[in-house]
């Protein structure tokens, strides 16, 4: 059927990086004509988080069936497409290579361009997916599972980091407070949830803001203020609400995100957020950002809860974009766990 | 019928091409860069210098394990890459029934051992029958730990020809433990081969003539996997007193 749409962009977008393996395929960089996520929760959930190994035999296991599903949702044939995009890092070696090695395979039988995309650069890029009119400059928010960035985006693929965290990541904190609470893996959506029943204001944790002007993170002390909390109640033999716990730690890596945006939109000026990563998908974070900005007239743009989170589609949107620059992978690509944004 | 294989099992990165029985042509790496970085461009230049398209391909063929986790899924997600665009039939077989056609025609067994780590080997014990078309299995795959495996060999009280990645940190051990009886090959015949693959593969595809839904052959569990049983085992013996 694409036979006479040869001016059409068609890409698959393949990512495997940690415990989901999705495909996508993209039409001109907008028309998202499938979507598959595979996701592996519930096979970690046990181990109280995500364990590599099993992790790379997962996807060992569902890599080709999910690609094919991609393609037959679409209705399209490996010939009908203008490159295929995989994710390379950062993330989980071997769960990387299955992506990888296959993606690789699959674009040198088809004849068409590889592209290596940077997990964080595609967390970022799922902005554009939905909404069309995004001028640079803009500045990013990315909080996810391992990182947590602000970041000015001057023009397609260029970067500046202006500050990052300095040890644990905003999901991280969650994760690790939410395994405490024993509320399961991953953290973050069940932390949200329960936190519905609580009162934010019941537990005062620090919100650490280092230096002045810095635009750092840390949640590392956040994190332990909650564990040394629970800790010194179980000792006195009380109890605390576990949905006031949450609440209240819900609440202060908010704030934390919400002051440093503001400050980072008050000295770059940008008048678009952009929020991306599993931590955008928090209603709590996205709600307190609209509001504020709002107020200063800077717009705030999210993608829907699912492209924040890992999936398919943000690797092919990302992976549009480096199709019109011409901007492809030799197949000597390699899997770089520990890829950085810039 | 032609074909490509891939074994990417051990640090060897082997692929080849295959016509019917013969082998048409092999490249074989044993360098310090990944498999990722390898194996396309391998495949490219092999299949260019022998002018041959992948689309003259009938088949694809891949070593499934056991051997390095990470390098049975570089295989598997290769081949299977190109069996999905390309629409062939995928054929798959086991490291270690590959490496006995090393020791094709000798009168000794043949032990493949494999690197597994953590002191063991993945191995198992074959012997070629006159004229035979495939070496008999006479001791199945498995994991094993080395000085156990040693010692089991020694009392069969036969002749034992070592092939696989293993053998040349392990010969001097090897012939401690079997003296005379042991048969050491070179390196170049004992590793790996594009030859062995297409052998194995062809030979498999003789008995099956159709493609095969392919997974991994690790033998092992992952250690989280192997932590957790004992854990539930202590759990419930626990909940048993
Ligand atoms: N609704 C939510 N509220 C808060 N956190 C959430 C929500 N949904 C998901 N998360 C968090 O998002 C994180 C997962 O996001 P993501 O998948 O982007 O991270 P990752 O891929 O593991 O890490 P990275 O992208 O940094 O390599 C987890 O820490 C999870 O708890
Ligand atoms: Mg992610």
């Amino acid at each position: 059927m694409m036979e006479s749409q040869k001016s059409n962009v068609v890409i698959l977008g393949i990512e495997t990086s940690c415990d989901e393996t999705s495909a996508a395929v993209l039409l001109n960089g907008r028309d998202l004509r499938s979507h598959v996520i595979s996701s592996q929760i519930t096979t970690h959930q046990k181990y109280g988080g995500v364990v590599p190994e099993i992790a790379s035999r997962e996807h060992s296991l569902h890599f080709q069936p999910v690609v094919q599903q991609a393609l037959n949702e679409a209705k399209l044939t490996f010939r009908d497409l203008s490159a295929i995009a995989v994710t390379y890092g950062p993330g989980l070696v071997g769960s990387l290579l299955v992506g990888v090695s296959g993606a690789k395979a699959m674009a040198y039988a088809a004849g068409v361009p590889l592209i290596g995309i940077n997990h964080l650069e595609a967390h970022i890029y799922a902005n554009f997916l939905e909404h069309q009119d995004l001028k640079f400059p803009l500045l990013a928010l990315l909080v996810s599972g391992g990182h947590t960035h602000l970041i000015l985006f001057e023009a397609h693929g260029q970067y500046t980091v202006l500050g990052h965290t300095r040890d644990d990541a905003a999901g991280e904190a969650l994760d690790k407070v939410a395994r405490t609470l024993g509320l399961g893996y991953p953290g973050g959506p069940q932390i949200q949830r329960i936190a519905q029943e609580g009162d934010a204001q019941a537990f005062n944790f620090p919100r650490a803001m280092l230096e002045p002007g810095s635009l750092d993170f840390s949640f590392s002390g956040m994190k332990s203020a909650v564990l040394n909390t629970l800790n010194s109640a179980r000792m006195r033999g009380e109890t605390l609400s576990v949905p006031d716990i949450a609440a209240s730690f819900q609440q202060a890596v908010v704030d934390v995100l919400v002051r440093k945006a503001l400050l980072a939109i008050k000295e770059t000026r940008v008048k678009t957020l952009l929020l991306a990563g599993g931590v955008a998908a928090n209603r709590l974070l996205r709600e307190t950002l609209d509001h504020k900005l709002a107020e200063k007239g800077v717009c705030l743009v999210y993608p829907s809860p699912i492209f924040c989170t890992d999936n398919g589609a943000m690797i092919a949107t990302a992976g549009y974009y480096h199709y019109l620059k011409g901007d492809f992978a030799p197949w000597t690509l390699n899997a770089v766990p520990g890829l950085g944004l810039v | 019928m032609k074909y490509l294989t891939i074994d990417t099992t051990t640090k060897v990165t082997a692929v080849a091409l295959g016509e019917d029985r013969r082998l048409v042509g092999e490249g074989f790496l044993n360098t310090t860069k990944t498999h990722s970085e390898r194996i396309i461009p391998m495949l490219d230049q092999l299949l260019t210098a022998a002018d041959w398209t992948l689309q003259e391909l009938d088949m694809i063929g891949v070593v499934r394990g056991p051997g390095s986790f990470t390098g049975i899924r570089i295989g598997i997600a290769t081949a299977q890459g190109l069996a999905q665009v390309l629409k062939l039939p995928l054929i798959a077989v086991v490291s270690l029934d590959a490496l006995a056609w090393a020791g094709k025609g000798r009168v000794e067994d043949i032990v493949p051992i494999l690197d597994a780590r953590k002191n063991e080997w993945y191995t198992a014990r074959y012997n070629w029958t006159r004229g035979a078309e495939k070496a008999d299995c006479l001791t199945p795959p498995q994991a094993m730990p080395i000085g156990k495996w040693l010692e089991y060999l020694k009392g069969l009280d036969r002749s034992i020809c070592f092939v696989g990645d293993a053998v040349e940190k392990a010969k001097g051990r090897i012939e401690e433990v079997l003296g005379e009886r042991a048969v050491i090959l070179p390196e170049y015949i004992s590793l790996p081969r594009g030859a062995y693959a297409v052998s194995a593969v062809w030979q498999r595809w003789q008995e099956t003539g159709e493609g095969e839904q392919v997974e991994p052959y690790y033998i092992r569990f992952s250690e989280a996997e192997v932590n957790w049983a004992k854990k539930e085992e202590a759990r419930r013996s626990e909940g048993h007193e």
